[in-house]
């Protein structure tokens, strides 16, 4: 039971590490030089008191690819307010990688040209030690897309080393009260390799995105019942953002009554609606001839908006590293549900899970194994052993007692 | 204090065209998510496209459904303008032949009064009586012109075009030359044309705590250096991205909007149709300094002081727009 004190206490230490959102952060005027990278600061970084709106402190927040397609929908709605609030002042970091540093001056002067009152600053840089300075919040957007020919084991390790390397930078000169969102596929992988190599960081900060196909599923149900989306909550997606990801309508309600009841339809779940959450991508792609990126990027302003500020008694689906519930091996980032009480999440257990639903989170727990098991040699062998260890005896006392209402 | 929706009982019906492009792209999002029309006030979409880019519409109303947003209440997509227009309460007219690098503006002109008569002659038949237009599709102004003169049941006031990418632009250049906060700057006006003849208007302006921006900048500055970079700014951006500026763009449309339909405590730039103020032709499609109330009213603020330095390039920016507006009705007679 030691153990579960410990982790009790990790627990407090990091909710009183992310009440340091509210402290004021003196932040250095310091002068980064430019080598074929550019700064656009608007007089450094100041905190702006008396400017009559009652702001809070500065934040950073990091963009990585940040002169691609999800950036593009995704940076104006940060800017904006809608992801972290229109009283949180931001200064923007943008990543790219070298080839895109001119396509991200685009970015920056359109960014200027929207006039955002929010946003204090813009850094953009390929420099991920200037790029990740003092932030708070980092969206990994920018991975390695597939090539043609590569091999998926390929494709893995390429992601796996730029994750690698992103860690360990936050780990050197990101703020305390780091969070991270993977988007950049694969998500869940990536997630966890970033969080192996950012010791500093519990890795419970670390989150990848299976929100867009929670909202897919969302609609679908909404579209299938004849209702109006607000009335549809409680969908869960589990597993790995890739096709093996299970959108579990289960627990889901329509206004209130059981979904499968008012659905009525148990084929039409599985043979129509499972099948068309995990294709959507590519259907999406077919017609618009692109991919989903205004979709994608609503689905992080989500996810980060109901993470950051509470979504009451909401369900929200989110690949987070795993703590032996369900079945889950510990330290796998797999997407589960959680609730979000406004600066953290918290994991909803001990939720009854069917014959078909465990058969469906074990194709995605094995893929993930798998997975890891690619990219174990970027897994520094401390961080295993930390994690396993810390929740190894806690898991059923932990899962007993976190039970959420 | 309890925010009243601008439709208390209903959903706004908002008709987009060009609704598959770029700048609805970006712009979309923001309508469906209630930052345009407010946080609760729930929206029916009506989107107009030509019919090969009908196929590439239905991706992007995938996306829109695949956001799930609480506010978004129906999608419908066509290629008719009349469907589209169908008892809409705000048409945001985007579309239109799109400017590439290279392009003069004025070969967009003789493109565009064809389509504009069309959605003109459309509007004037179905939409709702008290229809709100901005036009974003260059050569924005004259195109507002032409649709104006093909909807006359639509009142003169109510059909406007975009410049408010272009004050965006002069604050926050502004703020960057300055080094101060975008919050603190007031007071700068667009007149005239969304072209390169623009007059970004800086000398009524002032920043919060450090005085007026006419003696903070120079005129030397502002002739060398100021004003030309307000008016390339939109080449500026197609030779840094190789496209269009469609976040921005959208997101000035989103203010737009926001300011016209919901009021603002600002004074606000919006080219609309001239009553005579400051000597521009009746009914010239112009952009002016506004004061806009709750409800879609504005007021053109009269009275303003315009030096020789102003006049000069009133006069220049308001001659290419009658000549635009000859030129257009020409094309079409």
């Amino acid at each position: 039971m030691s153990s579960l004190r410990h982790i009790r206490g990790l627990f407090r230490q990091f909710v009183n590490n992310s009440c340091s959102i509210k402290q004021d952060r003196v932040l250095s005027n310091s002068n980064y030089s430019s080598h074929g990278n550019f700064i656009v600061p608007s007089r450094g970084v100041q905190i702006y008191k008396g400017s009559g709106k009652d702001w809070l402190p500065t934040l950073h927040v990091a963009v990585t690819g940040a002169a691609g397609q999800i950036a593009y929908s995704l940076l104006p709605r940060i800017a904006n307010g809608e992801m972290l609030g229109e009283d949180q002042p931001i200064v923007l970091h943008l990543l790219e990688v070298p080839q895109a540093l001119s396509k991200l001056e685009g970015v920056v002067m359109e960014l200027q040209d929207c006039a955002f009152p929010l946003v204090q600053g813009i850094v953009a840089t390929d420099d991920l030690r200037k790029g990740f300075a003092d932030v708070s919040v980092a969206l990994l957007v920018g991975a390695k897309p597939r090539s043609q020919g590569m091999e998926r084991k390929d494709l893995l390790s390429s992601n796996a080393n730029i994750f690698a390397e992103q860690g360990k930078a936050l780990n050197e000169v990101a703020a305390n009260d780091l969070r991270v969102f993977v988007v950049g596929n694969p998500a869940n992988t990536n997630a966890l390799i970033c969080a192996a190599n950012a010791p500093r960081f519990n890795p419970e900060r670390f989150m990848s995105m299976t929100r867009l196909d929670q909202n897919r599923t969302q609609y679908m149900l909404a579209e299938k019942a004849g209702c109006k989306i607000p009335e549809v909550d409680r969908v869960i997606v589990w597993g790995n953002h890739s096709s093996t990801q299970y959108p579990d309508i289960t627990h889901a309600r329509i206004k209130g009554e059981s979904a499968r009841k008012v659905i009525n339809d148990e084929k039409w779940i599985r043979e129509v609606m499972i099948p068309k959450v995990q294709q959507r991508g590519a259907e999406v792609i077919k017609a618009r001839g692109a991919s989903s990126a205004a979709s994608a990027a609503a689905a992080v302003v989500d996810h980060m908006r109901d993470y950051w500020h509470g979504a009451g008694d909401r369900w929200c689906s989110v690949g987070i590293p795993s703590d032996g519930t369900y079945g889950i091996d510990e330290g796998l980032w797999y997407s589960v549900p959680v609730m979000c009480p406004g600066g953290h999440y918290r994991r909803i257990l001990n939720l009854p899970i069917e014959e078909f639903s465990a058969s469906m989170m074990e194709k995605s727990r094995k893929e993930l194994v798998e997975e890891r098991d690619a990219v174990r040699h970027l897994i520094p062998k401390e961080f295993g052993e930390k994690m396993y260890t810390a929740k190894k005896n806690a898991v059923t006392g932990a899962g007993k007692k976190a039970a959420s209402k | 204090m309890a925010e009243t929706r601008l439709f208390p009982d209903r959903p706004i019906n908002v008709c987009v065209t060009g609704a598959a492009g770029q700048i609805a792209y970006s712009l979309l999002p923001l309508i469906a998510g209630g930052k345009v029309f407010g946080r609760h006030q729930p929206v029916s979409l009506r989107l107009l496209e030509i019919e090969a880019a009908l196929p590439s519409l239905e991706g992007v109303v995938m996306e829109l459904e695949d956001c799930a947003f609480p506010l978004l209440h129906s999608v419908f997509i066509t290629s008719d303008a009349r469907e589209a227009f169908r008892s809409c309460d705000v048409a945001v007219l985007l579309g239109a032949f799109p400017r590439k690098q290279g392009m003069e503006r004025k070969d967009l002109l003789e493109k565009n009064a064809g389509i504009f008569k069309e959605q003109g002659e459309a509007l004037n038949f179905e939409a709702a009586a008290n229809v709100r237009v901005i036009v974003v599709g260059n050569p924005a102004n004259t195109n507002a012109y032409v649709l104006k003169h093909f909807a006359p049941n639509v009142p003169e006031k109510n059909i406007t075009a975009l410049t408010r990418l272009d004050q965006n632009r002069a604050v926050s250049l502004v703020a960057r030359k300055l080094g101060v906060p975008l919050s603190k700057v007031s007071d700068i006006y667009i007149w005239g044309n969304h072209s390169s003849t623009q007059y970004p208007d800086v000398l009524h302006g002032s920043v919060e705590g450090k005085g007026k921006l006419s003696d903070l900048l120079d005129k030397s500055y502002l002739e060398e250096n100021f004003i030309p970079t307000i008016q390339k700014r939109g080449a500026a951006v197609i030779a840094a991205r190789k496209m269009s500026s469609a976040m921005s763009a959208a997101n000035a449309v989103c203010d737009h909007l926001h300011d016209w339909l919901l009021g603002s405590d600002s004074i606000v730039s919006m080219s609309v149709a001239s009553d005579g103020s400051y000597g521009i032709e009746r009914g010239t499609i112009f952009s002016f300094p506004l004061r806009c109330s709750r409800g879609g009213n504005y007021e053109i603020v009269k009275e303003l002081q315009l030096d020789d330095f102003s006049q000069r390039y009133i006069k220049i920016t308001a001659e290419e727009l009658y000549a635009e507006k000859a030129e257009a009705l020409a094309l079409l007679s």
